[in-house]
């Protein structure tokens, strides 16, 4: 007790003004009576801390309070979640509410000719009845490729495509409701096959007007050539060529979609549903709905899992509007399982040729790329994601010369979108399985190519993205040591294998999807700290389960040094959040981040200055620790946080603030030359050991040690997580599951029974390594962790199973009867009987080993040099083939030169994608629309 | 899910009662057990009845003992009891998942429906494809997986405990409000995925017994799948065995998972011990067996491969007997 008495005694600089009510004086703030001077380990050098920083200070060093950042925190809202208590979409439940279900086409592809709903309108306890009459307006998430309605308007382009919604009394009513209504088709010839995609057809499943491709069903194709291209055949010694072929993959997310919408008394419309993105929703209500924005309300819900599923604003999202305005009750509409796939937007199928070559010093002279994605029936990210699947594998090496078809085609099935890893995952699996290829082709160890291939930190790519920090030489040295590399790769007997997988992706699109000429923000936190201590954080980052909310209460809690208690997150409603572009591309952490440290400096700036007044120390010597803010050149003199609010709040009240986000200009000027471009980019490595039965075919993931490099781990138990949970994720696209589809075209299995995704027991150990590099403009360092992690495992097994077998994979997912197949085509080329008499590969070096060895030792000193000089020369790819580092290649080498449509020469025998340029758009055909 | 009537007899005199006057009447009904099969087919729509008849409350249906198998015994008291044959026991363990085996019952398991992508499915997706053989609605429809033949539906049948159970010798019981009969096990199936098995309408299997000797069998179960949990088997080969003194003197191998009913190899695995000869013997058997069984593309795995599968499901299962090297 007498501790306290002695805080009390303490206590400086608070007195009760006089002629007020005596109120009792306040204490620290938070449910410890106690505040605490900085913990100093957790205090970089920069500021005079222990915390080592072999990489350089960062620039919010100074906002380092030590009491959240870099902890492993639980998720805040994990005991609303674990007590059964968070109200995920379906448990929202309005007064009054409806039961709205949709009525879809058992067709792939036909007209509308005419819907009859009478009857179901007549069927007691149906209430109100809609179709694409009642909303014809087109919207989609990318505005340039709005090519959805709410519901079918002219025609249906894929089974389960929406015709009609009904709103009833109840569930029974409202089934029987859909039986009754009468709908004639006039059906067309469909595409199942994406290549018949590339082909004029008779009725395409859309029309773009006069932007549409020749007669086909091409939405979107990409051309793009950089570096060396030319000289490719010349340089090249050794090369990996290879076409793969990748199922089709669902998010696989826990909850179904479920969503309510209410009318209110006012007129004004409240959505409630588990959205990634409620501010595209929001957009895309008002143009659908024909009302300004300001008259919706957006509600996000928790979400049970989102990874790219919930990130497009959905037609069941406008019936449920429909249907509420029409019936003037709430409605609620929730998917089963089979509606989640018909609505899908998972990863897309895609065949991609991967032809990967490397010189006679081990240098990747060449990168050639050709994409052919399946869109299914609608856009969606689509035009994202075809760019995607190219630029994104320009990185972490660098690369003489970069050569990219890209094509989107639609075809009728469910639409394929952005999916955890958007577009990168695929072509990533492609380029490190050629990278083992070519290394063996090399004689080298592919862990050695990698490291002597890595560009530098500070750098840019062969298309002109801007690289910050890098960690992938320290990701790719952790995991060699961890799984005992050295000893065990290629020494492993027959059906054991060990393998290695890289990976790289965005932290947050550079790019808003809605950009606009006024600079709006990316990001927007608004603070409000009222005096009893806590902080309430408005932001419309939308917590999907990856830890949003924390993360910003993190920020939040570390600059002002509260504990996670004190801050409030209202992260749900359009009406009180700013705007925030919402939880895709990996963007929440690096851009809310740094918009709520920018709001929270704003309000510690306001406490340092009341602390200063009260105790007239020197402001410049002022620092924050948990709920004290203190002179650090004599830590007696300060006071508690409560006090220096109270202080701070005289005269006016809450202390409010606003910080926002937004990415600095980047990248080059061509077309296409934004998609890919980010502020900051992850970096991982990951080794998978497996385990291949030679005789069934059947693989099982052994253990994962997997290296990531977020930048600093805010919070490292969700980056562990993250991590672990993309393991499941990727395991699942590697081994196991695929959206199959039917002689027929139907999708065979749109249930978690057939589609196929690994249970606890396939789930190995995975042994998380967080390499933390720093990046200068992250918050605190920070970069994502969402994404990227998912990347090198699907790599990584595949080269483990060569490893394990020496069948080289080209197929994803590598199901048993698919593996088996392989396994006795190599029997047989290699004139053995018995699969268990197969050779286990081996690998003996070259001399190239050496010298790769040496030039990564001389690139790992090159790297940290250009880290600890904050004069560092600019660093262009195309340093390593000899030329001036500080100019991009194409001003510098005619050979070098950017080219973004076919040449005739390339025409003349072009790839599976690039022959989507055999068409020309209507509007130079001289054709009217 | 489609509404229906649900009885809860607390005996079995009351539940043939009940089936008795359903049938009177002419009231279709089925039987439900455990559940875990017939309601997601309910909730597909998939030959949904006006009546369910739940036996959970049927005590006498629980008898366990070595050689008494209650039909409502669940396949999880099965796998934990020690009264369990190890080769019932290991094939009922690799059923489902845990979850599921608490409610999954051993007459379930046995009387398990035939499955087929394009049976297994929600009414909306069988309306799209206009329904099949199987489950036509009414319409007549054609058989999907072969077209053009509605004489036979070629749903595969894919429970794990029959062929267990068949080479044990197991004799299945029967009840109906005719009486009681009995017959072996792997007489109980019949070819076609509809009528699947001697069921008539109204009767039910009570229990299985296992004869004094399958005490003295020693077995083995082996099951082909994607994952290690929930999935059906996509191919099961269970083999049991008797040897004394270094000699084989008993051997039947069955097979599940690969055709409408789950089979019994009774001349080839006769034909094999009649001149064992150990590992060659084996691998001759295990191609024996592949050549007798016909699966069809209509189960996760293609037929090509599950039936490839086969022999090296076979070969695993009879590993034991690789240095048996002489016959009685």
């Amino acid at each position: 007790m007498s501790e306290i008495a002695d805080d009390k005694k303490d206590m400086v600089g608070y007195t009760q003004q006089p002629g007020k009510l005596p109120f009792a004086r306040p204490g620290s703030g938070g449910k410890d009576t106690f505040s605490r001077l900085q913990d100093k380990s957790m205090i970089p050098e920069s500021q005079g801390g222990d915390r080592k920083q072999p990489w350089g200070p960062h620039k919010h060093d100074k906002l380092v309070s030590s009491t959240a950042i870099g902890k492993r925190t639980p998720m805040v809202d994990s005991r609303w979640k674990v007590t059964g208590q968070a109200q995920y979409g379906d448990d929202v439940r309005l007064p009054g509410e409806l039961i709205g279900k949709i009525l879809r086409s058992p067709h792939h592809h036909a007209f509308v000719k005419s819907i009859d709903t009478s009857k179901a309108e007549a069927l007691s306890g149906v209430i109100a009845v809609a179709t694409g009459k009642d909303a014809s307006s087109n919207f989609g998430v990318l505005p340039v490729t709005k090519d959805e309605h709410a519901m079918a308007v002219e025609k249906v382009r894929h089974v389960g495509d929406l015709v009609a919604c009904v709103a009833a009394e109840d569930e029974a009513t409202a089934l029987q409701a859909l039986s009754l209504i009468e709908v004639e088709y006039e059906i067309l010839d469909s595409i199942h096959d994406m290549k018949q995609g590339l082909e004029d057809a008779a009725s395409p499943i859309h029309d773009r007007g006069k932007y549409h491709i020749g007669e086909s069903n091409i939405q979107k194709r990409v051309f793009q050539e950089f570096g060396d291209v030319a000289g490719i055949d010349t340089n090249a010694v050794a090369n990996s060529k290879s076409t793969w072929k990748f199922g089709g993959v669902n998010h696989g997310f826990t909850e179904p979609h479920a969503v309510a919408a209410s009318w209110d008394p006012s007129g004004r419309l409240t959505i409630y549903t588990p959205q990634q993105v409620p501010h595209y929703l929001h957009r895309s209500l008002a143009d659908v709905l024909e009302i300004p924005m300001h008259q919706i309300n957006v509600f996000r819900t928790f979400v049970g899992g989102g990874f790219g599923g919930k990130s497009d604003p959905f037609p069941h999202e406008m019936c449920a509007a429909i249907l509420s305005r029409k019936s003037g009750r709430p409605v609620r509409i929730t998917f089963d399982r089979e509606e989640v796939f018909h609505v899908n937007r998972g990863r897309h199928p895609s065949i991609i040729e991967m032809n990967l070559h490397a010189d006679e010093e081990g240098r990747l002279c060449g990168i050639e790329t050709d994409a052919l994605i399946d869109g299914g029936a609608f856009a969606s990210f689509g035009h994202v994601t075809t760019y995607y699947n190219g630029v994104l594998h320009t990185a972490p090496y660098e690369i003489g010369a970069f050569h990219y078809t890209g094509a989107r085609v639609w075809t009728n099935k469910p639409a394929s979108g952005a999916m955890r890893g958007h577009g990168a995952v695929n072509s990533r699996c492609a380029v490190e399985v050629g990278i083992d290829e070519i290394s063996d082709k090399l004689e080298v160890d592919p862990i050695t190519f990698r490291l002597a291939n890595l560009l530098p930190p500070y750098s840019a790519t062969i298309t002109g993205f801007r690289v910050t920090s890098i960690g992938m030489r320290e990701c790719l040295e952790k995991v060699r040591a961890a799984c005992n590399w050295e000893k065990r790769f290629r020494n492993l007997p027959l059906g054991h294998g060990l393998g290695l997988g890289c990976g790289f992706f965005i932290s947050g699109s550079g790019l808003p999807i809605h950009w606009d000429p006024n600079k709006f923000p990316h990001a927007t936190v608004h603070l409000k700290v009222d005096m009893d201590g806590g902080v309430t954080v408005h932001t419309g980052a939308a917590e999907i389960g990856q830890g949003s909310d924390t993360v910003i209460s993190q920020a939040v809690a570390e600059v002002l040094g509260l504990p996670l208690d004190m801050i409030r997150m209202r992260s749900k409603e359009s009406d009180t959040s700013p705007v925030d572009l919402g939880s895709y591309s990996s963007r929440v952490t690096f851009m809310n981040a740094n918009a709520a440290i920018s709001a929270s400096m704003q309000i510690r700036d306001e406490l340092i200055s009341a602390t200063a007044e009260i105790t007239g120390a020197d402001e410049k010597h002022l620092v924050i620790g948990d709920r004290r803010i203190y002179d650090k050149l004599d830590p007696a003199v300060g006071v508690s946080y409560l006090e220096a609010l109270h202080k701070a709040q005289e005269e006016r009240g809450a202390l409010v603030a606003s910080g926002a986000y937004r990415t600095p200009p980047m990248g080059r000027m061509h077309k296409g030359a934004a998609a890919g471009l980010a502020p900051a980019y992850s970096f991982s490595a990951y080794a998978a050991e497996v385990k291949v039965d030679p005789e069934t075919g059947q693989t099982k993931v052994l253990k994962v040690w997997a290296a990531h490099d977020c930048g600093k781990a805010l919070n490292p138990l969700a980056v562990e997580g993250q991590i672990i949970g993309s393991c499941h994720m990727g395991m699942g696209q590697v081994l196991s599951e695929e959206m199959k589809y039917g002689r027929t075209g139907h999708l065979l299995n749109p249930n978690l029974l057939d589609y196929k995704i690994p249970t606890v027991h396939e789930m190995p150990e995975v042994v998380p390594i967080i390499v933390e590099s720093n990046d200068p403009e992250g918050p605190f360092g920070a970069k994502e962790a969402g994404e990227g992690p998912l990347l090198p495992i699907l790599p990584a097994v595949c080269n483990a199973v060569f490893d394990a077998i020496g069948v080289r994979i080209n197929e994803l997912p590598i199901t048993p009867d698919r593996m088996h197949r392989r396994i006795t085509a190599l029997c047989k080329e290699l004139g053995i009987d018995d699969p268990l008499d197969l050779p286990s590969p081996r690998l003996s070096h070259s001399d190239l080993q050496l010298t790769l060895e040496e030039r990564a030792e001389e690139h790992a000193e090159r790297d940290l040099a250009r880290l600890l000089d904050d004069a560092r020369e600019e660093y262009h790819n195309g340093a390593l083939f000899g030329l001036d580092p500080t100019i991009a290649g194409d001003e510098q080498d005619s050979r070098w030169e950017v080219a973004i449509l076919p040449s005739e020469e390339y025409m003349a025998s072009p790839r599976l994608a690039g022959s989507a340029w055999k068409h020309t758009e209507r509007r130079h055909r001289g054709e009217a629309e | 899910m489609p509404p229906f009537t649900l009885h809860m007899p607390e005996s079995l005199e009351e539940a043939l009662g009940i089936a008795g006057q359903l049938a009177e009447s002419g009231a279709d009904f089925d039987w439900v057990a455990g559940g875990t099969d017939l309601l997601p087919n309910y909730k597909w729509h998939i030959n949904h009845k006006p009546n369910v008849i739940s036996l959970a409350n049927v005590a006498e249906l629980s008898k366990l003992t070595p050689n008494h198998i209650g039909a409502m015994v669940r396949l999880n008291d099965l796998v934990e009891s020690e009264d369990t044959h190890s080769l019932v026991q290991a094939a009922a363990a690799s059923v489902a998942s845990v979850m599921i085996r608490r409610s999954g019952t051993v007459g379930g398991n046995i009387c398990l429906d035939t499955r087929c992508f394009w049976f297994n499915q929600s009414e909306e997706w069988r309306d799209s494809i206009d329904w099949c053989y199987k489950c036509d609605c009414g319409t007549g429809a054609d058989c999907r997986v072969i077209p053009n033949q509605n004489t036979l539906c070629v749903a595969t049948y894919q429970a794990d405990l029959a062929p267990a159970l068949m080479c044990l010798g197991a004799t299945v019981h029967l009840a109906s409000p005719d009486g009681a009969r009995e017959m072996l096990l792997s007489d109980f199936f019949l070819e076609d995925g509809i009528t699947r098995n001697q069921l008539e309408p109204g009767e039910m299997v009570t229990h299985v017994t296992l004869p004094e000797e399958a005490a003295g069998l020693e077995g083995a179960y082996q099951k082909l799948r994607l994952r290690e949990s929930w999935d059906f088997p996509e191919a099961g080969v269970a083999a049991a065995w008797r040897v004394a003194g270094g000699e084989l003197l008993d051997l039947r191998v069955a097979t599940t998972g690969l055709e409408s009913i789950p089979k019994l190899h009774r001349e080839e695995a006769d034909a094999a011990r009649a001149e064992w000869a150990g590992e060659e013997s084996v691998a001759g058997l295990a191609e024996s067996i592949r050549k007798a069984v016909q699966p069809v593309n209509n189960t996760y795995f293609p037929p090509s491969y599950r039936r490839k599968m086969v022999p090296v499901l076979a070969k695993r299962a009879l590993s034991k007997l690789k240095n048996i090297s002489s016959a009685n």
